[in-house]
Order: C-alpha cells, then structure tokens, then sequence
C-alpha cells in the first residue's frame, strides 16, 4: 500500500492539482513526510497551480454569510488543537492582543470531533430537527450545537437582527450568541455559564432605550455549561441589548445584578 | 454612528499574518478581517466549482471555521496565509464537488491540509500580481488537451481517472497533459511577469 518515489513522481500533477482520490493523496503525503529523497517535482509543478485560482470570475456571497461565520466563531470558544503528529507546530510569534478573549478548551473535544459533531447536528438542524432536538432526549451538547445552527439560521431571515454576547472584559465570562426575528422570536444559544442548583435559573433580558429591562425567559445549565433559549418577547429594535443575568427561581420582574453576559442587536453587516 | 476621524492618517493594514496570530488568540476581529479580506476570491472559487450558491457558502463557512479552530496549522515558509486559505478553500470545493457522486468515499471533514501546503512558497509574490485576464491567456495559449485536463482538474474537480474517461484517454496521456499544462503555464506566467520561473527566483 505504501507508495514508492516513482510511484509519487507519476502522481505529482494530479497531486498538486487536486486530482488524486483523497486516499491515493494521503499515500502521497505519507511519503513526502517520510522519504529521504529530494521530490523538486512537487514544487516545480505545486507552484503555479495558486494562479489558477485567479482566473475564476468573481462573485460575492451574501452579505448574510460573515454573520453565520462571525455568529459560529463566537459561540465556539477556539480550543487548542489537540496534540497530534499532523499538527503542525506553529512558528507564529505571538502578539500581545489588545483585546483577548480567554483561551479555554471547551469540553474536551479535539477540533476533528468537533467538526465531526457540528457536521453532524448541522444536518440535523437543516432537515427540521431543531424542534425534535429541543424536545427530544439529547445531550445538552447537541442541543447547544443545534441551536447555534438555529441562531444562524435565524439571523440569516430577512429582517433578523443579531448579538454577540460576552462578559465584562476581561473574565472568562459566559459568551454566546442570538438571533431576533422581526416578529419578536428569540434564539439564544449560552457557553461556559455556571451550573445551575436547585430552583436558580438564567434569565435573558431585553434593554432598549431607557427602558425598564424586558424579561425574555428563562433556562437551567447542566455541568456542560452550556444553555439555549427559544422564547418570544415584543419585537426589538436594532441598538437594544441583550443581557443575562442568573435568578433565584424562573418569572423574575427585575433583574438580579450582576449582569453576566450582554451584547447589542444589530442588523446583519452588509 | 459617523466617525468624525475621517482625516485622521489611515492605521497600518494588519498583515496576513498578524491577523492569523490574532485568531490563534482567539479575536473574533482578526477572523473578521481576515474573511473580509478573503470572502470575494474564496467564494468566487467556491461557486466555480459547485455551480451552487449554497454549497459554496458552505464551503466558505466551513474553510473560515476552520482556520477559527486550526489556525496555528498554518506553518510558516510554506506559502503565503491567502495560498494556504485559498488551497484549503479549493480542496474542500472539490470534496463538495465528488461528495454529490454516491460511489466516492466521504472524506474526514478535519482531514490533513491539502497538498498545495506542502508546496513550497515560490508563486505567491507572482499570482499576488496576476490578474485573471494573464491567467486566462496563458490557459488560452496551451494546446487544448493540456488546457482540458488542467480544467476539468481545478475548475471542475475531477481525478485524472474520471479525466481519462471524460476525453477518452489512457491514463497515462492524461498524466502527461497534466504535467505539461503545468510547465507551460508556468513559464507562460512566468514570461509574462518576468519573474525567474526557478525555486528562489522571487523579485
């Protein structure tokens, strides 16, 4: 099975184009990271093949694409790739950033159960599991996925607008992400809160203008701590914010300070 | 929300690189940037590929997601942060592209990086000058069945088996028209940017 040097000369074209199938690309891989002997072929021909993609006519994609990305990102805090012989090692010196968020893993899922997981719930939530999922009896985890999916997929509507929720800056606070549609539906989709004991629960809050906080409604966090909402509230305008704080017990009138988690609604970027 | 700094000097851009540092650090506004920069070329290749507005947005999705989780994979000295992006974004085209065939093997979706990653950082300086119109007049200037086989490859994301029986070919010839395509655009592209076509010949 494995392939000799001839084996990978013959093969070089269709490699640096694409054009092998994925497992005779592997082999060819597998031996590149092994042989002692020189392969030049792989650049003389890899070179030019990046100019190719010049060539293809632009197109843009909807402007809904970035927040689906952003709103994806958000609610998934960057876990450190799990260590493993193709992970390349970075070079990249690090910068001091300005604004950071903090770096946790998340679960302790490596990024390629990860993926496999989103992949998975992703075409769960498109084929109309969501509600079955919010029903049904899966893991908080899946729910939370499914959500974020939804949360995309809602602030991707026209008329929707969208939040990214974070903490006060600076702590390792509760982030996530939601969507309102224009008929005042929301989806909200909660990582790295605290568990939830007894009768306590979140409660999510609109604030616009000044206001009195609007209760939106509520939910409980298991051990995974993650949490998603599907409420309906009055329609909300662009500029609100969105705000989480934890109650004693579900049907607070007033919020319950400190405000844990918050972020402003806005129209999708164009 | 108007920004009364309009006359203020513009900030320097943030490199490439510095942006991916800063999604290694987990900013939210270095992928931001990052995709606003990248959007336009990584969707055009989407879509010349899949024919699909939504599946090339799934694949632009799922490329800058991925960059969101893997971005320290990316390994210095072996292309530039846009060929590295563009190559992930072409390769996940095509596994878009041959996921629609029922008989191929669904590939891992957190697969290795694609081979253009192992290509060594000689063309960037070059394509980062190239506009379409020299690329599609070199593809022009080859003889068609050279031309053929490099576009069913990239553009159409087909393996030199399915090439070979598209243009009812052996193999063998389709190899050759691969490798000579190659060559010839590279020196074609090569002349018309005068830039030395050999390995260290940047600039």
């Amino acid at each position: 099975m494995s392939w000799t040097c001839e084996d990978v000369r013959d093969a070089a074209a269709a490699y640096v184009i694409g054009a092998l199938e994925r497992d005779e690309e592997r082999a060819v891989r597998e031996h590149l990271a092994e042989c002692p002997n020189p392969h030049p072929e792989i650049a003389e021909l890899g070179s030019v093949v990046s100019a190719l993609a010049e060539a293809v006519d632009v197109v843009e994609p909807s402007p809904g694409l970035r927040d689906r990305i952003m709103a994806a990102a958000a609610a998934e805090p960057r876990t450190r790739a799990s260590v493993g012989s193709e992970v390349v090692p970075s070079t990249i010196p690090a910068r001091i950033p300005i604004v950071r968020s903090p770096r946790r893993r998340w679960l302790d899922a490596s990024p390629a159960a990860w993926a496999l997981r989103a992949a998975a719930v992703l075409a769960i939530a498109i084929l109309g599991g969501w509600n079955l999922l919010l029903q049904g009896q899966v893991s908080s985890l899946d729910r939370f996925q499914a959500a974020v999916a939804s949360v995309a997929a809602t602030g991707a509507e026209p008329g929707s607008l969208s939040a990214v929720l974070a903490g006060p800056a600076g702590t390792p606070a509760p982030r996530g992400v939601g969507a309102v549609r224009a008929d005042g539906t929301i989806v909200l989709a909660m990582s790295g809160l605290a568990p939830t004991q007894g009768s306590q629960v979140y409660e999510a809050w609109v604030v616009a203008g000044g206001s009195a906080p609007v209760p939106v409604g509520s939910f409980s966090v298991a051990g995974d701590g993650t949490g998603v909402l599907e409420a309906r509230t009055t329609p909300v305008a662009a500029g609100a914010t969105i705000a989480l704080t934890k109650e004693p017990a579900p049907g607070a009138t007033t919020p319950t300070l400190p405000i844990l988690s918050s972020g402003t609604v806005r129209p999708p970027a164009t | 929300m108007s920004d009364p700094r309009i006359a203020a000097p513009p900030a320097p851009e943030p490199t490439d690189r510095e942006l991916l540092s800063g999604v290694v650090a987990g900013e939210l506004g270095a992928l931001e940037a990052l995709y606003d920069r990248y959007r336009t070329m990584a969707y055009s290749i989407a879509y010349r590929l899949t024919a699909d507005t939504s599946a090339a947005e799934d694949v632009v999705q799922d490329v800058f997601l991925g960059v969101w989780r893997n971005a320290e994979r990316y390994a210095e000295g072996r292309g530039s942060v846009k060929t590295w992006l563009l190559s992930i974004v072409h390769h996940r085209a095509v596994d878009a592209v041959r996921r629609r065939r029922p008989t191929v093997e669904l590939p891992e979706r957190d697969a290795a990086p694609p081979p253009a990653l192992t290509v060594p950082d000689v063309w960037t300086e070059v394509s980062g000058r190239l506009d379409a119109d020299a690329v599609r007049a070199a593809l022009g200037a080859l003889p068609a069945a050279q031309r053929e086989a490099l576009e069913l490859a990239y553009y159409r994301g087909l393996t030199q088996e399915e090439i070979a029986q598209r243009t009812d070919a052996p193999l063998g010839t389709v190899k050759g028209r691969m490798r000579l395509g190659l060559l010839s655009l590279r020196r074609l592209l090569g002349d018309a940017t005068a830039v030395e076509p050999a390995v260290g010949g940047r600039r």
